[in-house]
């Protein structure tokens, strides 16, 4: 019987060749613009780092001190810590996994200055490498040892290694950064979250995650010139907002992360940092009360405001658009279905059901919307490519994967299938024998 | 032209008609509300920097060390980079409009206020007024002597405490600051330091709008003198036609007088405010395609309905035709009924617009819609409904009245 319809329906569009058009092109349209616009949608939207960032919390607080140059009310959650605060909180060891990091820029050379690359990377403190999963090729992390002795050693990321060294076996080789020379001991493969979430009140702007070149730790890079991005808030008379200044001791720049992996974990936490952010503020050091607060990644991102929210403007307004392009299908298909009444009639009269009626033109429905959907394929990867040429920061999310494909699949035939109910349901509700005498 | 028969066939294509009636109505809600977004990017592309924009460009450097003697090799650079044939003026700033990296400080009105009034963005170095071209409203430049080296401030706040130091500021810091007062002569604090204002100009974008467009414009100019250990932006007024060859003759200077200098960037303030503003225009790109789609789309829905209307009513034109219909009869009611269905969407359509406007209100803090946009998007309709529409009922007009004698 399917075999059947589908003959019926093919025939049908043969007879009028540029209603069918208009339909399936309709159609198609709809569907590459929403697929548009839902593809950077999904590619901005969930964990940066799916199974990681899900329990990754970040520490926010007013660690404020005496003299420091901000003196706002404490309106909004602070991630940047001192120093000072942050390797306390990474020492006590209290969650399943810690670590500070901050942003840096940094020329890396090899030692003879003949090979050099001006790169992203960060500034650590504990286990940022494993805690964040990033994928090791060669070597290790740095030690608990080697951190705390302010051993100039660096972990590089197997592109920087290719750059400077022509392999991506650089461990046991040398590279200079600021004013001093660092031993590789780890390569990592090109390592990056799919949206950026660490260091967000000091990136706003690009969404997107961005390669790590090379992980510092931070001892040994404040003592070797190798700073952070932006030293934040300093205190008053501090040297203030220098580019990839080293002289960060009076500054808040740097960020605690923390993974948590169960709820009671997290409870527990919470109360060992209220407590260790307590105890500052009696000692006399944090000025204010310090409101001490952990947000999930997400929770984090959210309120930050990670994600433009012209990306969620525009799926609405693809959204809106194919539900005028179904409506407008849907007329058409309304009135090319209510013409051929007497064909119906003929039908019903010969013994077919309603029911056979209304799935014969849905089964026709489907095939348009089916049809929509392939030419909508190559359309989307214009859509795509349109936006990848737009000059905006997120225009490297707009890749066509695996996965929209099905989304399309889908989303076509259920396109095809919801604009047709009403007209079939219209068009086998005729009575037959009417129809007949008309005919 | 009586509507009886309209309504009367209508009534048999409920159906139908509801579907037309309701593309109408979401093209119509969408179309409105996206011209008014379209409007906004627009309005906001636009806001004032308060500098001579077709006149500056700018270059931005690093150090890879800090220099020793960085005031006088500031001093030789700035006279270098003057001397380049084209340029009439050069600075060396903390910050420039519109290139997102700002410092920023709250001000208080008096010693003893407990929380500051505001968060203004601090402009810094010398000749900056000059360069950067802004207008001064009330009150006068910064004297040479006025001038102190930002380094040395660093060091001892106790400088600016001893000798009251001088703030320019926007006219809109003024008005925020000191409704309906001159601002001249009035002093602000940030922490302990008080400095006195002592000239207003017209406008001064911040760089950066992380506090919302209500505060673009709170801006500070100080009289403070930067050098390459602290700076790194050289700001350029030049003469407009010759921007490029200045442009690369600067960063070609910069680089000649110190190898171990970084050009970080280059940019004309054109291409500053473009990139500045590059989601907006992107999105504002977008909505027009979007409009364009739309109105497309729902024009050939009605091409097509129509069409099947006439093709399916021949008989019935025949018939009329037969009876003494003159073509224009014809015409008027395919284009009546046409505008039967357009008036009854666009009803709708700016009920649903209002409704879209109110979500966008809670959710882009967006403002209300202005009620103008709502007839502007029924006429623009109505108009494309008619035009539609044209084409299939000048076919119906055509129909001859032999048709109704022949069986279909």
């Amino acid at each position: 019987m399917f075999a059947y319809y589908l003959e019926l329906a093919w025939r049908r569009c043969r007879q009028n060749v540029s209603m069918m058009l208009l339909v399936v092109l309709t159609m198609a349209i709809g569907i590459a613009s929403c697929m548009t616009a839902t593809t950077i949608f999904a590619a901005l939207s969930g964990e940066p780092l799916p199974g990681i960032s899900d329990h990754l919390y970040v520490v926010t607080m007013d660690s404020r001190t005496q003299g420091d140059a901000d003196d706002e009310p404490y309106a909004k959650p602070q991630s940047l810590l001192n120093l000072r605060d942050a390797k306390a909180l990474v020492d006590a060891h209290r969650a399943d996994g810690q670590f500070a990091q901050a942003q840096s820029l940094a020329q890396v050379s090899t030692t003879d200055g003949k090979q050099s690359d001006r790169v992203v990377g960060i500034i650590g403190y504990g286990s940022l490498l494993t805690t964040l999963g990033v994928p090791f090729r060669y070597g290790r992390p740095w030690s608990e040892a080697e951190q705390a002795a302010h051993a100039p050693v660096v972990v590089i990321d197997a592109k920087l290694a290719e750059r400077l060294f022509g392999t991506s076996n650089a461990v046991g080789r040398s590279v200079s950064m600021g004013t001093g020379t660092f031993r590789v001991i780890g390569v990592t493969a090109p390592w990056k979250s799919r949206t950026q979430f660490l260091g967000l009140t000091q990136n706003a702007g690009s969404p997107l995650g961005q390669d790590m070149r090379f992980f510092v730790p931070v001892g040994a890079a404040l003592d070797n010139g190798v700073g952070p991005l932006n030293s934040g808030k300093c205190a008053k008379g501090a040297p203030v907002v220098n580019f990839q200044s080293t002289n960060v001791a009076q500054c808040r720049w740097i960020e605690t992360w923390v993974s948590l992996r169960t709820p009671a974990h997290v409870t527990t936490y919470r109360d060992f940092l209220a407590r260790y952010a307590q105890a500052q503020h009696q000692a006399g050091r944090y000025v204010h009360p310090p409101q001490a607060k952990l947000f999930v990644t997400q929770a984090w991102m959210d309120r930050l405001k990670a994600i433009p929210g012209d990306v969620g403007l525009n799926v609405m307004l693809a959204g809106g658009f194919l539900l005028l392009c179904m409506v407008n299908v849907a007329g058409l298909l309304a009135a090319r279905f209510l013409r051929r009444q007497g064909h119906v009639a003929i039908r019903r009269a010969l013994g077919a059901s309603r029911r056979h009626v209304f799935m014969q033109h849905l089964v026709e429905a489907g095939v348009l919307g089916v049809a929509g959907g392939l030419l909508a394929l190559p359309l989307t990867l214009l859509g795509l490519w349109v936006v990848r040429m737009q000059p905006v920061a997120y225009a490297e999310a707009a890749r066509f994967s695996p996965g929209a494909f099905a989304v399309l699949a889908a989303l076509s035939l259920l396109v095809g299938l919801v604009v047709g109910i009403l007209p079939a349901w219209r068009v086998c509700r005729q009575p037959p024998a009417l129809q007949i005498k008309v005919a | 032209m009586e509507l009886g028969p309209i309504l009367s066939t209508l009534r048999r294509h409920k159906i139908t008609a509801f579907l037309l009636v309701a593309e109408i109505a979401l093209t119509c809600a969408i179309v409105c509300n996206a011209v008014f977004l379209i409007s906004q990017r627009l309005e906001r592309m636009d806001m004032p920097s308060g500098v001579a924009e077709n006149q500056l460009v700018m270059v931005q450097v690093a150090n890879i060390a800090p220099t020793e003697d960085a005031k006088a090799r500031t001093a030789e650079d700035l006279a270098a980079l003057r001397r380049i044939p084209g340029v009439k003026d050069a600075a060396l700033v903390s910050q420039v409009p519109f290139t997102n990296s700002s410092s920023n400080t709250s001000i208080k009105l008096s010693l003893n206020q407990k929380l500051p009034t505001l968060n203004a963005t601090q402009y810094m170095g010398e000749n900056m007024i000059q360069t950067f071209g802004s207008q001064l409203v009330a009150g006068r430049d910064f004297r040479p002597d006025e001038y102190m080296d930002y380094d040395a401030v660093l060091k001892d706040l106790d400088l600016v405490r001893k000798q009251t130091s001088s703030v320019i500021i926007t006219k809109a810091l003024a008005e925020r600051l000191w409704p309906g007062e001159s601002a001249l002569g009035k002093k602000l604090y940030f922490a302990d330091v008080g400095v006195r204002v002592v000239g207003v100009v017209k406008d001064l974008v911040r760089p950066s709008l992380f506090l919302g467009d209500d505060a673009a414009q709170w801006s500070m100019m100080f009289p403070l003198r930067m050098n390459g250990n602290n700076a790194n932006r050289f700001v350029l007024r030049v003469d407009p036609t010759q921007r490029h060859q200045v442009l690369e003759a600067a960063a070609k200077k910069l680089r000649e007088l110190d190898p171990h200098r970084i050009i970080l960037g280059k940019k004309t303030f054109d291409e500053i405010r473009s990139d500045f503003f590059r989601n907006d225009r992107a999105m504002a790109g977008t909505l027009v395609g979007v409009i364009i789609a739309l109105l497309t789309v729902t024009a050939l829905g009605i091409v097509g309905l129509a069409s099947f209307w006439v093709a399916q009513r021949r008989r019935t034109i025949g018939v009329r035709r037969a009876l003494g219909a003159t073509q224009s009869n014809i015409l008027r009611y395919f284009q009546t009924e046409n505008f039967l269905l357009a008036t009854i969407g666009i009803a709708l359509g700016m009920a649903l617009a209002w409704g879209i406007n109110l979500f966008l209100m809670q959710h882009y803090e967006l403002p209300r819609l202005p009620w103008i946009y709502l007839p502007v998007g029924a006429v623009a309709l109505w108009l494309i409904g008619q035009l539609a529409v044209l084409g299939p009922a000048l076919r119906a007009s055509r129909v001859p009245p032999v048709v109704a004698t022949r069986s279909v």
